[in-house]
Parts: C-alpha cells; sequence; structure tokens
C-alpha cells in the first residue's frame, strides 16, 4: 500500500538569501543595496539564458520590497498602464506587446524622475532586444547585468542548500549522480530534487542513486 | 455602466476557472470602482491585496482592455467596501510645474505633460554631431515663436533630442515664469486626443493646446498612420505657428521620411528649420563621459573615458548605462576605476557586441543594403558599383571589429593594408560632401550595431 503524503511540505519561496551567487555575487549585491536605498541606481535590466536565475532574482526583489512594507509586483506577458506601485518587475521583456511597450516607457521615464524601482530581466543584452528603439536604449541606461548560470560545483551546493531547506540529507554521491544525468538547468535540477524528496517520503527511504534513478526514469506509456 | 460590465465578465470567468473557496476568499471580497480611466480595486487587506496583485491581476487587465481604448491606470486600497483608506502610494510627482501653468487643463493620462528641470542647455555636451541642432535650439529658447518655427529635430534614439527639446523649454521658463509650457511625447498626445473625442472633449484639449506659448513635442513618428491625431496637430501646429508660439517637434528620421504621415503635414514641418542630431563621434562620447564621471564621487581618467567611448559607440545612453556598470563594479571590488578595470567590468557587454559586428556580419550586411552580392565585395572587380560598397565595408570593418588592417585587407579578397587605408579615407572625404553616402554610413553602422 502506497503512502499518501500530507501536503505540508515547507513552502519554498525564491528569496536574495537562497539565490546560489556564483559569480553574480556584484549583481546580488547591487540588488540589495537598491532594494535598502543606499544605491543611486533604481532601473536594472538583468539579461541571461533561460534557467540562469532571472526569474528568481525578481521574485525574490520583489519579495523583499513587499517584506519591507512596500507595493511591489512581478509581471510577465502583460504590463498594466500607470500601476501605483512602488517597485514593479518585468519578466521576460521581449515578450511585451505594443501596449505592453508603451507602458513600459512611460513607467520607465516616470521612475527616473519621480522614484520607485523597476527591474526588468530579458533572454539578451539590451541592444539585441527586438523591442521599440526608445525601450530598447532606456533598458540599457540603468544598470545591466548578465545573470551567469551555475557552474557545476555551484549547482552541486545550490541542491545541498534546496535539499536541506526541505529537511532532506542529500549524499553527495547522489548530487553527483544527478549533476551527470539530469539536464544542466537549474530549475530542471531542483523539480528532480523535489520529486526525489516525495518519493523518499513516500517509501519511508533515505536518497539514494537507485532511487534517484526511478524518479529520472520517464514515465512508462498508459 | 462600464464598470458593472466589466467586473461582471471578470466575476464570471474567476467564479467558473476557481474552486469555490478560493472564488468565495479571494474575488468576492473585492470591490471594484472605474473612474474615468482609472480602476481602483479595494480588498479587506493586505494579504488579500498582495495575492490578488500576484495571481489575479494579470486577467483583469486583459479583461479591461477590451472595455477601455487605452490600458487603464490601476490604483489598489485597502479598507471596506464603503471607507476605503488609500493604500501606500510611490512617490510621484515630484514636479510638476509645466502643468501647473497650464489652464485649462484637460485630463490627460499621466505626469507627462511636464519638464525635467535636470534637462538643461549647461548640462548638454556638444560636438560636431549636434552642434547645429545645439545652435538652433539656443536661438529658439531666447526668442521663442520668432526664428525657426517649427523646429524640427530629427536623429536616432538615445542621442539627446529629448534633452535638447527639454532644455528649451526650461530656458523659457527660466526668462519668463508664465509662459505656458507643456511637453509632450506623441504616443501621450495621441491618447490625449483619443480620450478627447471618446468623451466628446475635442474642444477642451484644443483650447488646451491652442493656449500654449511653447509646445514641444516628442518623438512625432507616434502620431503616424493616425489620421484624426495628425489633422487636430495640424490644427495645433498652424494655430501656434500663425500666432508666433513656438513650436518644437523631434523625430527619428527627416519629414518626408516618415511614412503613414500626411503630406500637408510633412510640408508644414520644414516650414521652419529642420536639424539633425548624428550619433556622436569619439570625441564627444569621451566629453559626455567625463562630464557625467565629475558628478560621481568617483573619478574617471581620460584614458578610462576612451576605453569605454571606444567600445561603446551605439548612443548616448548605453554609453551612461556603461559607465555606472563600471562605477558600481569598482566600488562593489573597493578598487578605483582603470582601463584594466573597466575592461573586466565590461566583459559582458562587450562580449555580446562582438558577437553581432563580425567582419562577414559587416561584408553581408553592406553586400544586401547595395544589392550586391559579398563574392564581389571581394573580388578584383573595380567598377564603381562594387568598389563604393566595398570601401564602405572595409571602414565600418575598421571602426567596428578590432581586426588590423592587414587582416581586414586579407578578409576583403587578399588586398593590401594600404588599400584599406585609402578606402577609409576616401570614405571620410566622401561623408562630408556626399549627404546621401553619410546617411548610409550612419544607417549601416547602426544595422550592424542593432
Amino acid at each position: 500500500m502506497t503512502q499518501l503524503l500530507l501536503n505540508i511540505a515547507p513552502e519554498w519561496a525564491p528569496t536574495l538569501d537562497n539565490f546560489v551567487a556564483g559569480r553574480n555575487a556584484e549583481l546580488l549585491s547591487a540588488l540589495r543595496h537598491a532594494l535598502a536605498g543606499t544605491a543611486g541606481e533604481r532601473c536594472f535590466y538583468l539579461w541571461g539564458e533561460a534557467g540562469s536565475g532571472k526569474s528568481h532574482l525578481l521574485q525574490a526583489a520583489v519579495g523583499q520590497a513587499r517584506a519591507r512594507g512596500r507595493q511591489a509586483i512581478c509581471l510577465c506577458g502583460a504590463l498594466p498602464e500607470a500601476v501605483l506601485l512602488e517597485m514593479i518587475a518585468v519578466d521576460d521583456v521581449e515578450t511585451l506587446d505594443e501596449a505592453g511597450q508603451a507602458a513600459l516607457f512611460d513607467l520607465y521615464n516616470r521612475v527616473r524622475e519621480s522614484g520607485g524601482m523597476l527591474l526588468v530581466s530579458g533572454a539578451v543584452a539590451p541592444a539585441h532586444l527586438k523591442l521599440r528603439d526608445d525601450v530598447r536604449t532606456r533598458l540599457g541606461w540603468g544598470l545591466v547585468y548578465q545573470v551567469h548560470g551555475l557552474n557545476d560545483g555551484e549547482k552541486a551546493r545550490a541542491l545541498e542548500s534546496h535539499a536541506r531547506a526541505r529537511g532532506l540529507a542529500l549524499p553527495h554521491e547522489v548530487a553527483q549522480y544527478l549533476l551527470r544525468h539530469g539536464r544542466r538547468d537549474l530549475p530542471a535540477l531542483l523539480a528532480i530534487l523535489d520529486a526525489l524528496d516525495a518519493r523518499c517520503l513516500r517509501l519511508k527511504r533515505a536518497p539514494s542513486v537507485p532511487l534517484l534513478k526511478e524518479v529520472m526514469q520517464p514515465p512508462e506509456p498508459v | 455602466m462600464p464598470d458593472k460590465a466589466l467586473w461582471d465578465s471578470c466575476l464570471t470567468f474567476f467564479r467558473d476557472s476557481l474552486p469555490p473557496q478560493q472564488f468565495n476568499s479571494w474575488i468576492k471580497p473585492l470591490a471594484f470602482e472605474i473612474d474615468g480611466d482609472q480602476i481602483t480595486l479595494t480588498a479587506p487587506n493586505s494579504f488579500t491585496m498582495k495575492l490578488v496583485q500576484e495571481r489575479f491581476l494579470p486577467e483583469i487587465v486583459k479583461r479591461a482592455q477590451s472595455f477601455f481604448p487605452g490600458t487603464p491606470s490601476f490604483e489598489f486600497r485597502i479598507g471596506k467596501k464603503s471607507s476605503v483608506v488609500p493604500a501606500q502610494k510611490p512617490r510621484t510627482n515630484a514636479s510638476n510645474t509645466a502643468r501647473q501653468e497650464a489652464p485649462p487643463a484637460p485630463k490627460t493620462s499621466k505626469s507627462h505633460n511636464k519638464l525635467n528641470p535636470q534637462l538643461s542647455f549647461e548640462n548638454f555636451v556638444t560636438g560636431k554631431a549636434n552642434q547645429l541642432a545645439h545652435s538652433a535650439a539656443i536661438q529658439v529658447a531666447e526668442a521663442p515663436g520668432t526664428n525657426y518655427n517649427p523646429l524640427f529635430i530629427y536623429g536616432g534614439v538615445g542621442l539627446g533630442k529629448t534633452h535638447l527639446i527639454q532644455a528649451i523649454g526650461n530656458h523659457v521658463r527660466q526668462e519668463n515664469n508664465h509662459a505656458k509650457i507643456c511637453y509632450v511625447h506623441a504616443t501621450n498626445y495621441v491618447s490625449d486626443v483619443v480620450r478627447a473625442f471618446q468623451s466628446k472633449k475635442i474642444d477642451e484639449i484644443k483650447q488646451f493646446y491652442n493656449s500654449l506659448d511653447l509646445l514641444l513635442i516628442d518623438d512625432i513618428q507616434f502620431i503616424a498612420d493616425k489620421p484624426a491625431t495628425q489633422q487636430e496637430f495640424f490644427y495645433t501646429l498652424n494655430s501656434l505657428t500663425d500666432g508666433h508660439k513656438q513650436v518644437v517637434i523631434t523625430c527619428d528620421t527627416f519629414p518626408k521620411e516618415i511614412s503613414g504621415m500626411t503630406p500637408r503635414l510633412t510640408s508644414r514641418f520644414s516650414w521652419g528649420l529642420t536639424v539633425a542630431i548624428e550619433p556622436p563621434e569619439l570625441e564627444m562620447r569621451v566629453a559626455i563621459l567625463l562630464l557625467k564621471a565629475s558628478q560621481s564621487s568617483n573619478p574617471v581618467t581620460e584614458d578610462v573615458a576612451f576605453f569605454i567611448a571606444k567600445h561603446v559607440r551605439s548612443n548616448i545612453r548605453e554609453l551612461e548605462g556603461a559607465l555606472k556598470r563600471v562605477d558600481a563594479y569598482s566600488r562593489f571590488h573597493k578598487r578605483p576605476i582603470t582601463v584594466e578595470l573597466a575592461k573586466e567590468a565590461l566583459r559582458d557587454l562587450l562580449a555580446s557586441q562582438n558577437k553581432q559586428v563580425s567582419i562577414e556580419n559587416i561584408q553581408k550586411t553592406v553586400a544586401d543594403f547595395y544589392r550586391v552580392k559579398v563574392g564581389d565585395l571581394l573580388s578584383k572587380k573595380r567598377t564603381r558599383l562594387i568598389a563604393r560598397p566595398r570601401q564602405i565595408a572595409m571602414c565600418l570593418a575598421r571602426e567596428l571589429t578590432q581586426l588590423s588592417l592587414p587582416e581586414i585587407g586579407a578578409a576583403f579578397g587578399d588586398r593590401d593594408h594600404t588599400t584599406v587605408m585609402y578606402a577609409c579615407k576616401a570614405v571620410e572625404n566622401l561623408r562630408t560632401i556626399d549627404s546621401a553616402l553619410n546617411a548610409d554610413f550612419i544607417l549601416l553602422n547602426q544595422i550592424l550595431q542593432n
């Protein structure tokens, strides 16, 4: 009989503290300063490959701004005109349509002139964005950072820290196996880790390579 | 009642798509009001507000867009449905000088009709690329409505057009505090006109714009393909210029080149003075960087400014962005700004640029532009039809890549480096006497740098 799990897993939320910095230490520090109001620049553009951690950083920054009592929102794919908030994060800026780009143009100008904070992410450097020219050049006007994905050592550390947060003791060889055989982007690796955790609980077994292999097996066709 | 219809449609959607418990907890307690183009959502507590913003707002926005011509603005409040307390708002409208002075103020969409006091002639760096536009702007600011009316300034993005026209506005305000000045971006002008048509208040908007002493309208290309707005603007332009009130217009291109614009309007644009702002040359880029750096506590030497200016060529915004990045890098690593440090700080940016501008890319882009074959550019053919694009491509390769002249020569059909030198000199000379060739060169440069 299969052990059913109570849905009481600790809720994991992206924060600046649980972001494994890797080569992004300067970016992390710049965001912390901007959120604390100790930096001059309030407009950030982060770019990098999918899975490098852009959405994590945006959501973490919005979360921190809210924890400080500010109104903040993270949007993706649509940008309402004239949202009256102190911090706005726009994820995947290249998905904005014409109206969204016009709203971003106004928002950018307003933030520069009046205050607030704007955090935008995209897949490529500002100069290569396929957006309205005046929006594209504005995104290059603030602080621009490339978000670098983690190397294997850093990914192993990120997996261990994620496992620890879930109360799962991850043996080194399991982490290594996952890194060698799993997809190379962190969100996919973390999803496998979550599945492994659930399976360990269900079977009341400690995490091991054979168990991981079972989790990584593609589902059998029905 | 659009608010009822809109909110009913949201309620129906969420009732169908959410489990009843979630619907009752999050959506039902919300109060929804519309005032003009502003939608106010009131939630009983900040937790509900946060959740609604995160999970349900995009859908509400999507639905609102089908009920409004533009996108409405949203305000979030916390409180009971009847007695609402405004939620904390961001700091906005630090200075709204232009609008305070402009009766009868129509209900414009945002706080956009205002001057930014930081954009003045004093902090506008001049060089060969913007000299003419700068002196025309000063003349207009000193005697508005007398010379050059309208003043039409055109050029690519991020080259300082907005700075220049805002500087005109600030100068006029300084000289005459009672002058009615309006700075408006063309997209906002379009929304104002559309909104006025809808609310049948077109006379109000006419009266407002016709009562101005100085109208600064930015990026006029955005009224292309909008005939009703163009007609309104045509009347406003005529009324202001006839009354010797100054109009200053910026655009991304020459009046005759704007597509989707009625000819009578483009011909009016050329009645006053039309001046171009070109991309800044190296010396001007250095001067801009040094001026910006002088306002910071982190000193930048000339060789660092030269390094940044040499590598960031496309527009002034990216130039300033690069300087900020170098400054942030230096502060984070607690090291003074040197060329070495600037190289490290801009490594990602430069790597992403270099990916684009390879010599093959230059040859392909130039060949496509002039409709010749890349093979012809590399061949021995010396007809002007081939030789001119080849010379331009060589000159671009010298500007945009780090390759040596012998390497460039070798990449163009094994030519000698002196041929490359001759080509660069010839193109430089031609650019001063042939404006069409100069425009082609600038355009190609911008295409290659995206």
